[in-house]
């Protein structure tokens, strides 16, 4: 009764034998993403709180820092709401669903495997890009289209392009490297100091929240870094004249690598199932000698 | 054919063997109850068949294909219910289903789901504030989402209270009727005795027997009788063949015996003689518990012992 079953053919998928129904095919991929989107979407609405800080603290930021006067620092704050949601908030909510045993559920279905990863990346990247606009729009309302520095910075519908691009970029780079790293927690406890202890310094030495004097080295590291390079295209996106490149390509490619890279070590180091001190149903620890456990 | 083909299966964890040698069929259709104590090797066993990870040595067949490698047509044939419970809190138990429904080619309608599991009182609910027992029922209704040709149990009802684990086995019931094969495990040899067929006893990670309730029961020795002396003071005029039986307690006689209607009869006639009551007379039936503790301690089991 499965004789069909081994054959790699989409008429094998749809003739599945037996009791179903001889023309019930398996829902399409596409419409499979479209489902996971929607659901990662939910899942985060229902969290409002967790995305409240990713859009509500460059706000606050934003606020007070017209209340002390001077040039505000748009780009940085941006880049703080956006790297928050794609970095922590996410990357707690995945250790979260992996140590409650949901994703092991998933695993265990026929959803495609990529295409959890794919919808949560892009339901992601979607809010992530949302907490980076609202900060543009916020200060666009404070200080209009100059943001108070000058003739020479305009924010133009060519700017709203350019950061729509650059911001999508970097979520998915910060997206693709928590997923990365979430192997490494081992539970939910954990997630937010260890995400925590990797953010700030990270986000301190790439300039996100206040400029640094950096020495060379330093410098030359955090242009490598995914924090830097966005915050260097986002403020060259409002300037305009002679020379100036609609993004720049090397942030651009720094931030396309962290998402590649970032995507290829979470498929190849991502784990489904929790951590279980009992450890008989964990499938990738090696277990010691305990008969008496399990 | 078989749904199920286990030869020679062993799982190790480092130095750990958690499944050794283990080979067993399973006829279409049938319902296996995979029975044993904590760390006997169930759940190893059911997440191997469940695809969650390959043998150490030895061949595993589940509907013709090796479970570790089945893709997405494979898993659409096969239903689950894990040993924990996995569900989002946030989601309201219509819309779990729903989700899940959209993975299969020819799903269940939800409202059906809802149904067969007992949960129509809740459907708009949010499963985070469903009780334990709803909750295994919700996941009970996202393994047969897909109308699974197999469905693998693990431990579904354990930790339920007795009433919520008879909700469960009325909507696993409800299932074994349409002729799903079923695979369960469960340390409760009643809940083994009222769902099963066939009663696969794990222990130590080796089959101590591949039997059926009835089998098991016939295996289960004599009924035994409980009488409680309503004065202990007349323990000494007990006749001859009852009065070893008297407990340390000196009033609790328990009588183990295939003669039931000869003890019974002794007992009658030296309460009429003493004029007694009998009332707390009590004449149990075989005890599965005491079968299936026999096979699990390893003494010899006569039907079908494999290994």
């Amino acid at each position: 009764m499965t004789d069909n079953a081994n054959t790699v053919t989409t008429e094998a998928a749809q003739a599945v034998p037996a009791r179903h129904a001889a023309t019930a095919r398996l829902p399409t991929p596409a419409r499979l993403l479209v489902a996971q989107i929607g659901y990662q979407i939910r899942q985060m609405l229902a969290n409002g709180r967790t995305l409240a800080i990713g859009i509500g603290l460059p706000v606050i930021l934003l606020v007070a820092s017209k209340g002390k006067g001077g040039t505000p620092d748009v780009a940085g704050y941006a880049a703080f709401g956006l790297t928050i949601t794609a970095w922590a908030s996410y990357g707690v909510r995945l250790v979260a669903a992996r140590e409650s045993g949901l994703l092991k559920r998933w695993r265990a279905s026929p959803l495609p495997r990529w295409c959890y990863f794919a919808g949560a990346v892009v339901a992601t990247t979607l809010t992530a890009v949302i907490a980076g606009a609202v900060a543009v729009a916020v200060a666009l309302a404070l200080w209009g289209s100059h943001f108070d520095a000058g003739r020479s910075i305009q924010f133009t519908g060519r700017s709203a392009a350019a950061l729509l691009i650059v911001f999508t970029l970097a979520a998915l780079a910060w997206a693709s490297a928590v997923t990365a790293v979430t192997s490494i927690i081992p539970s939910v406890e954990a997630a937010f100091p260890t995400l925590t202890l990797i953010y700030f310094p990270l986000v301190i030495i790439s300039g996100v929240l206040f400029s640094l004097n950096e020495p060379h080295w330093l410098s030359t590291l955090v242009s490598y870094l995914p924090a830097q390079p966005m915050i260097d295209a986002a403020t060259n996106s409002v300037r305009h004249g002679a020379g100036v490149p609609f993004i720049p390509g090397r942030d651009a490619a720094v931030l396309a690598a962290w998402a590649a890279g970032g995507l290829l070590v979470a498929i190849v180091t991502f784990r489904w199932e929790p951590h279980r001190p009992r450890g008989h149903a964990g499938i990738r620890q090696a277990r010691p000698a305990r008969p008496d456990v399990g | 054919m078989s749904a199920i083909t286990a030869e020679c299966v062993t799982k190790r964890f480092g130095g750990f063997e958690a499944v050794s040698d283990v080979s067993f069929e399973v006829p279409d259709g049938q319902f296996l109850a995979v029975l044993g104590p904590n760390g006997a090797g169930k759940t190893t066993t059911l997440e191997m068949l469940e695809g969650f990870s390959p043998p150490t040595s030895g061949t595993l067949r589940v509907l013709g294909a090796d479970p570790h490698r089945g893709g997405r047509a494979w898993r659409a044939r096969i239903g689950l219910v894990l040993q924990s419970t996995s569900l989002d809190p946030g989601l309201t138990v219509r819309d779990t289903l729903a989700l899940f429904a959209g993975l299969y080619p020819d799903p269940r309608p939800v409202s059906e789901a809802i149904e067969v599991a007992g949960l129509g009182a809740d459907a708009i609910t949010k499963v985070g504030v469903l009780s334990g027992g709803q909750r295994r029922r919700v996941d009970l209704a996202i393994g047969i989402i897909g109308r699974p040709e197999i469905l693998f149990l693990d431990e579904p009802t354990t930790a339920l209270d007795p009433e919520a684990r008879r909700r469960t086995w009325a909507a696993i019931e409800n299932l074994a009727t349409t002729g799903t094969t079923i695979v369960l495990t469960t340390h409760y040899i009643e809940e083994a005795d009222h769902l099963a067929g066939r009663i696969l006893i794990l222990a130590d990670g080796k089959i101590a027997a591949d039997t059926t309730p009835a089998r098991l029961r016939a295996q289960a020795g004599p009924a035994t009788i409980r009488y409680v002396l309503e004065d202990p003071g007349i323990a000494p005029a007990l006749p001859a063949r009852l009065a070893p039986h008297l407990e340390p307690d000196g009033r609790t006689l328990a009588i183990r015996s295939a003669d039931i209607a000869g003890v019974l009869r002794e007992l009658a006639s030296f309460a009429e003689r003493h004029h007694l009551a009998l009332s707390g007379l009590e004449v149990g039936p075989p005890s599965l518990e005491e079968a299936y503790l026999t096979v699990i301690e390893g003494q010899a089991c006569p039907e079908g012992t494999r290994t």
